[in-house]
């Protein structure tokens, strides 16, 4: 995958067919972070924030409702992958790669947590098995992706 | 006129409490971003750009105080604006937190 171009409007990706297939297939994981990840304080008694806690856990998952409804529209909007022949041109805005960058951190850091928290600096950070083979995968396709975002975002046009 | 004593001035024991008044009045929360060595480091420099408005240089220096020093404070607020911040920060997937001052 690369970054085909970056104009004032947005940027244009590519992505070989394999690539795409992997990315819809790692975007089903979304979202992965569980709620009990966020908590509002590290240091206040739990009792006295539950109130604010509730609010936050109740914003932040209608967020990532409306996140899944926004993503499905977005990979099935029609041009969205436009076939070319070496595999697909993604087109999106620099609000889209935003907010695309949000979902990939989502599966991402999830993917992890899932693992038990690897150092991901350390190498190998775990053998993979059967069952969580596939978190490693996301991970680090998903980081993958989102340094090509950040690189296009930094792209002047 | 010798004998004229300047009264004296004791300190004012109420000050504390006068500076605790003040200090809930003025915002008091300071919004911390916790280390997570899973994110990316040019993601966080990028969250911060967007949640507070901040140039590339300053987000990146508070990447790195977060990177480095396992937090960094980012920001002292009110009790709302400190809530929203979190809110955003955590929406993006940053472990961030609200701590009282």
């Amino acid at each position: 995958m690369k970054l085909l171009r970056s104009t004032g409007g947005g940027f244009g990706f590519q992505f070989e067919r394999r690539e795409r297939r992997l990315l819809l297939g790692i975007l089903q994981l979304y979202p992965l972070i569980p709620a009990s990840y966020h908590r509002l304080s590290k240091t206040a008694d739990p009792e006295q924030v539950a109130a604010d806690q509730k609010l936050l856990d109740e914003a932040l998952a209608a967020q990532k409702v409306e996140n899944q409804r926004r993503l499905l529209a977005m990979l099935n909007a029609p041009g969205r992958f436009k076939p070319e022949a070496d595999g697909y041109e993604l087109t999106l805005s620099a609000d889209q790669v935003d907010w695309f960058l949000q979902i990939l951190n989502d599966v991402r850091v999830g993917s992890w947590l899932k693992l038990g928290c690897p150092d991901p600096s350390k190498e190998p950070p775990a053998d993979p098995t059967a069952e969580n083979v596939h978190y490693y995968v996301a991970m680090e396709f998903c980081g993958t992706v989102q340094s090509l975002l950040l690189h296009a975002l930094d792209t002047p046009a | 006129m010798a004998g004229v004593v300047e009264p004296l001035v004791l300190p004012d024991i109420e000050q504390d409490q006068q500076s605790d008044v003040r200090s809930d009045l003025a915002p008091g929360f300071l919004v911390i971003c916790w280390d997570d060595p899973v994110n990316l480091m040019d993601y966080v420099t990028h969250v911060f750009q967007v949640v507070f408005g901040w140039p590339k240089t300053k987000a990146e220096h508070h990447m790195l105080q977060v990177h480095h020093q396992g937090r960094s404070v980012l920001t002292r607020e009110s009790l709302e604006r400190a809530e929203h911040y979190v809110h955003q920060l955590q929406k993006y997937g940053l472990q961030a937190t609200m701590e009282r001052d």
